[in-house]
Parts: structure tokens; C-alpha cells; sequence
């Protein structure tokens, strides 16, 4: 009993990462309905902002979180308007392209500037974490759990309450009936990009005391956040959040009880299970409406 | 500052000047520059590059400099390749520096085969230099070397017997359990737990507990990469488990004791570099350092043997002609190297020994060397 509550802990923590990014990828989604395959990425930058500011620099962490936090919301804008705007009414290939191409670029110029040496930021806090009968929890775990919830609190709260996050809703669904609304189209997918960044960079500031910083940190993560948010139901924010989760305790129990080779598989099998049973995922809208 | 660039421009000239009167000999490389290992493959080319120096300092290879072409690899198999053609397609390239990683050898060795000219490897999967390729030459011991210190070291000095054993479920770590499954039976040990993983996993919790309930009073490890062996040491200490622990050498390779910190505290490893295992390698160690302001490991030192066995098996040649400096590889006798001294044998292994090392609050104090004969 103690070993499967242990296995929940560090699976919800894992899944949390996962549903971070892959929050990422559903709201881009959503917005230009293209995938962003950079979304990894995102968390790699925001990681190794933390190690040039925290570790090199030595500032202390709150000031580290807020610098990378704006630093990632001005790349949000600045990776919109370089990968994506110029080619939006290109349609859906390029797009893609250049996004895959942006990631390449990302990955390969940090791994110029900042070199390959992986790096270890300590934790959050100078205690490990704590013990209760045979469950231990990571100090870092119990962060990263607490920031998902919060973060989908809030964003629940902005989509839904305010009259900016409608607007960016209204984008998302119709983009036509959005711009005839007077809504600014333009700026509500750039604000979408912007929100995206930050999500992944601080993602990676979760992540980096846990995975260490290297260059291919973020894509090993967004392939699992991928897999998430298509379980969960592509362009559905509850389905990216539950598949996320989700993918975390399964990978996790699975390589415990069955084969910890194959962990990687399991999360995949559940992924081709769902493309074969139920494509539009657990949450998602039927592919007819999509279309 | 136009000083400075005038006299630069001077220097060029007479390098370029310099450089036709005895044309470089060049020495290849695979390495990983770019993908999951290139921190391993930094290491290895400035180790290489190290003596590359040493060498046209003085004199070069057969009187002339020499120059290091390295090929990134992108730390895959089909990028191994890839590079090796590269290479290989280059006739005035005697020689090569392969991959440290089994399974890249194991990629490109249908290619090396076929091209016919010496690379020097530091894979230590001993099936490399067993399966009738004549141009593999290893500069490290193989793994049935590190299976035997490993389970000596853990038997007789330690006395253990309940062992549980971690591996990566590639080439190296696959290879690697085996052998240690092997010699521990000839002590009379089957292991109580055997346990693989596939590399950058995120997560070794289940792993953790696996070897926390096998009750095993001592483990080994054949872990890859260095962040998953940070990963894993962290949450096993986490999960309250100490048990002695004899790993491979990636458990004090520069970058896993900067990971994982105190988690590896107290652990012993086998390690084919110790700087105080002799003064070749205090040698090296020193001037190691003294170029690169970082402490030196394995990899910086197998690469730093490669190149001068490789150099001074084409000076005693007398040659470039590759089955000449096939022959003067294998008859290289009793060179003291970074990683201890060489005798190569028929199948082309230089070195059979291993360094047991016990990091003690991080550093790494050299314990003993045992070489075997055969």
C-alpha cells in the first residue's frame, strides 16, 4: 500500500509536468490550429534562464522565477511574430515546419551559447522533503503540484471570467465570427503565444531541479505532453490537464508492477489505444465538428 | 589593436607557410559535438586535442604536425555512421578515434570493416574486439574487467552476497549485467534483484523501490548517462536506501558527481582513470587541468591514450599503410598511459585493469588497482 501511494505521489508529480506542456500545446492549438512543436522547448529556455540566473549570476530565486517568467513572456511574442505570423495564412504545413525548424534553432543555440555540460539547479527549498510512514515527498514533487493547481485555477478563472479571456476564447473557436465581433484577432493568437511561453517556461523552472538542465530536456517532456494532450482530447484544457496526470500514474505504475524497460511504451500503447477507440480523446469534441 | 591584428595576420601567414613545407597528417574523430551525450563528447575531444599538442610540441607523427578532424555523431547510431563515412571517405586519414558507446561501435563496424584502416575505441563491450574485426583496438578495459573488480571488490573486501544489480538496457549496461551475473555465480552469488532501465528516463521511483524491497545488502550499477545516474542516486537516497553501493565508472564521471552531489557520497565505483593510480595519470591529470580548469575523468583520458597510442604505432611503423599500423598497435607493449599501462593483445584490447575509487564527500579517493594478466 505504502509503495502504491508513493508510486501516486511521484506519478501526479511527473503527470503535473506533463500537463503543463501540454496545456501549452492545446492553447496554441486552439488558437491557430497548428501544433507547436517548440512548445518543449519553451521549458528548456525557462530552465536554463534559471541556471544563468540563479547559478551563474546568483540571484536569488524569487528574482531568478520573476526575470525568466517576463523573459518568457517577451519570447512568447517575439516567437509569434517570427514563427508564426508571417506565415498564417500560409495554412497548416509551414507553420508546422517552422515551428519544428524553431525548435532545432532553440535546441542547437543553446547548445552553442551555454555549451553541453547538463546542469543541476538545488532545490526550491533547502529541505529534501519529508516522510510520512514509507511515502516520501519531494519537496520539489509537492511545488509542482501545488503550481499546476494554481495555474489551472487561474486560467480557469480568466477564460471564464474575464472579458479578455472570452475574447481569446471567441478566437479560438470561431476566428472569422471573432474579427466580425470587432475583437482583434492578431492580438488575441499573439496574447495566446505569450501565455504558452510562460506556461512552458515555467514548466521548465519546475522541472530543472527534479530532470537537470540540458538542451534535450524539453523535447523528451513535450513528446509525453503531446501523447497527453491527444489522450485528453486535442484542444480540450480539462483534457490536456487529465491526460497529462493521467500519463504520469500509468507510466509510473507500469514501470513498477509490469517492466521498467518498457516504460516509455506504456504510455504510448495508451495513446494508440485512444487513437483506435476513441480518437477524439476523453474530452474532445467530435472530429465531425471539427471539420 | 592594428598591431596586435598585423602581427596576427603575420603569424597566419607563416602557419600557411609552415603548413606547406610539411603537410598535416590527419588523425579522425566520431565524437558526440551535439545530441543527449555531447557534455561526454567535449571531454573526449579535449583530451584528444591535449595530446594532438603534446605531439606537435614534439615533432608530429613521422615528422610531420599532426591535426584532429572530428565528426559530430549527434550521439545516435545512424549519426555514428554517417560521420565515420564521412571520414573514412578521406584517404589520407591513417587512422580514427572512435565512440566510447557500445552501441555506436557496434553501428559503424560493418564500416570499419570495409574501409580497413585502425579505430581506436573506448566501448568496453568485450564482444567488439572478439567478433573477427581486425581494426578495432580498444584503449580501455572491457567490461569482463570491471565485472570481475566490480564482484571481487564486493565479495571478498566488502563480504556481501545479497546483490541487486541496475543496468541501462542498452548495449553497455546489457552487456555489462551480464558479466557481472556471470563472475558473481562463479563466487557462488546469484543476484537477488537484476533490474533494467531504458536511458533518460524522468523518473527512477519504481526502480528505487525494486532494489529498496529485494532486501540486497549491496548494488551495482551499469548506468550511461550521467543525468540518469543524478536522477537515480537522488531518489534512492530519498526513499531511504544505503546499502553499499560498486558502480561503473559513470558513477564518478565529472558531470554525475556534479548532479547528484552528496546522494553519491560514500559509494564505491570502478573506474578506468584514477589520477593517483599512477604517474602517467597524475601526469596527464596535471596538465589535464592546467589546460581546461576542470578535473579530469575517464573520457578525457582514454581519448588522451587513443591519440598517442595511435601516433607513436605509426612512428614505430614507419608508415601509413594500415595493416603496418595494425601491427605496430598490437605490439605496443608496456606504454604508460593515462589509464594505466598498455599491452595489447591479439584481439586488439590495450588494457585489463581497473581502479576501485570510493567517493568520499566527492572526492574521489583512489583505492587500489587490479590488473589481470590473461
Amino acid at each position: 500500500m505504502g509503495i502504491a501511494l508513493q508510486l501516486l505521489f511521484t506519478g501526479l508529480g511527473i503527470g503535473s509536468i506533463y500537463a503543463l506542456v501540454a496545456l501549452g500545446f492545446v492553447l496554441i492549438y486552439r488558437a491557430t490550429n497548428v501544433v507547436n512543436f517548440a512548445q518543449g522547448d519553451f521549458a528548456m529556455l525557462g530552465a536554463f534562464s534559471m541556471v544563468v540566473l540563479c547559478i551563474d549570476l546568483e540571484f536569488p530565486y524569487w528574482l531568478g522565477i520573476l526575470i525568466t517568467v517576463v523573459a518568457m513572456l517577451v519570447f512568447g511574442a517575439l516567437f509569434n511574430l517570427a514563427v508564426y505570423y508571417p506565415l498564417r495564412n500560409r495554412g497548416f504545413q509551414p507553420v508546422i515546419i517552422s515551428t519544428i525548424g524553431a525548435s532545432i534553432l532553440l535546441e542547437n543555440g543553446v547548445l552553442a551559447a551555454y555549451g553541453p555540460r547538463p546542469q543541476a539547479l538545488p532545490s526550491f527549498f533547502s529541505f529534501q522533503g519529508f516522510s510520512v510512514g514509507p511515502i516520501f515527498f519531494d519537496s520539489q514533487y509537492l511545488v509542482i503540484l501545488g503550481v499546476t493547481v494554481v495555474m489551472v485555477t487561474l486560467q480557469y478563472l480568466f477564460f471564464e471570467r474575464t472579458l479578455l479571456g472570452k475574447k481569446m476564447q471567441a478566437t479560438s473557436q470561431d476566428k472569422e465570427m471573432a474579427s466580425l465581433l470587432g475583437i482583434p484577432v492578431a492580438l488575441m493568437i499573439m496574447l495566446t503565444f505569450i501565455y504558452s511561453s510562460a506556461l512552458g517556461g515555467l514548466a521548465g523552472i519546475l522541472v530543472a531541479p527534479i530532470l537537470f538542465v540540458s538542451v534535450g530536456m524539453g523535447s523528451s517532456i513535450a513528446l509525453k505532453a503531446f501523447a497527453a494532450s491527444i489522450i485528453g482530447g486535442f484542444g480540450d484544457v480539462t483534457g490536456a490537464i487529465v491526460g497529462g496526470l493521467a500519463l504520469g500514474v500509468v507510466e509510473t505504475f507500469g514501470s513498477a508492477y509490469i517492466s521498467v524497460p518498457y516504460k516509455d511504451a506504456f504510455a504510448f500503447i495508451v495513446l494508440v489505444v485512444f487513437l483506435l477507440f476513441r480518437p477524439q480523446g476523453l474530452f474532445g469534441e467530435k472530429v465531425a465538428e471539427k471539420a | 589593436m592594428i598591431g596586435c591584428r598585423i602581427v596576427l595576420a603575420g603569424m597566419l601567414a607563416m602557419l600557411t607557410c609552415f603548413g606547406r613545407a610539411a603537410e598535416p597528417l590527419k588523425i579522425g574523430m566520431v565524437a558526440p559535438v551535439t545530441g543527449a551525450l555531447a557534455e561526454s563528447g567535449r571531454y573526449q575531444i579535449q583530451g584528444a586535442k591535449l595530446a594532438v599538442e603534446e605531439i606537435n610540441k614534439a615533432g608530429g607523427m613521422l615528422g610531420r604536425p599532426i591535426e584532429l578532424v572530428i565528426e559530430d555523431n549527434q550521439t545516435t547510431n545512424p549519426g555514428s555512421v554517417l560521420a565515420f563515412s564521412k571520414l573514412a571517405g578521406d584517404k589520407d586519414i591513417p587512422g580514427f578515434i572512435g565512440p566510447i558507446y557500445s552501441t555506436q561501435v557496434h553501428a559503424m563496424a560493418p564500416d570499419i570493416e570495409r574501409t580497413g584502416r585502425p579505430v581506436m575505441i573506448g566501448a568496453t563491450d568485450p564482444r567488439l574486439t572478439h567478433m573477427g574485426n581486425p581494426w578495432l583496438f580498444r584503449c580501455r578495459p572491457n567490461d569482463t574487467y570491471s565485472a570481475r573488480v566490480i564482484a571481487d571488490y564486493g565479495v571478498n573486501t566488502l563480504g556481501k552476497k545479497k546483490w541487486a544489480i541496475v543496468h541501462s538496457t542498452d548495449a553497455f549496461g546489457t552487456s555489462g549485467m551480464k558479466n557481472l551475473v556471470e563472475v558473481l555465480k562463479g563466487t557462488g552469488v546469484e543476484p537477488v534483484l537484476i533490474q533494467g532501465y531504458t536511458n533518460n528516463s524522468q523518473d527512477f521511483t519504481p526502480v528505487a523501490l525494486a532494489v529498496k524491497q529485494s532486501g540486497a545488502d549491496v548494488m551495482s550499477t551499469y548506468m550511461t548517462f550521467s543525468p540518469d545516474q543524478g536522477i537515480f542516486a537522488k531518489q534512492l537516497r530519498q526513499l531511504g536506501v544505503n546499502i553499499a553501493w560498486v558502480g561503473s565508472p559513470t558513477t564518478v564521471a565529472t558531470t554525475a558527481l556534479k548532479l547528484a552531489g552528496p546522494a553519491l557520497y560514500g559509494s564505491y565505483a570502478v573506474s578506468d582513470f584514477a589520477t593517483d593510480s599512477s604517474p602517467a595519470a597524475k601526469e596527464f591529470a596535471t596538465k589535464y587541468e592546467a589546460t581546461y580548469k576542470s578535473a579530469p575523468d575517464f573520457l578525457g583520458a582514454w581519448t588522451y591514450d587513443a591519440v598517442h597510442v595511435l601516433a607513436l604505432a605509426i612512428e614505430n611503423a614507419k608508415s601509413l599503410e594500415p595493416q603496418k599500423i595494425r601491427e605496430a598497435i598490437l605490439s605496443v607493449k608496456g606504454y604508460a598511459g593515462a589509464e594505466g599501462t598498455y599491452n595489447f593483445d591479439q584481439n586488439g584490447d590495450g588494457l585489463r585493469g581497473y581502479n576501485i575509487v570510493k567517493n568520499d564527500n566527492g572526492e574521489i579517493v583512489f583505492i587500489k588497482h587490479i590488473d589481470f594478466s590473461e
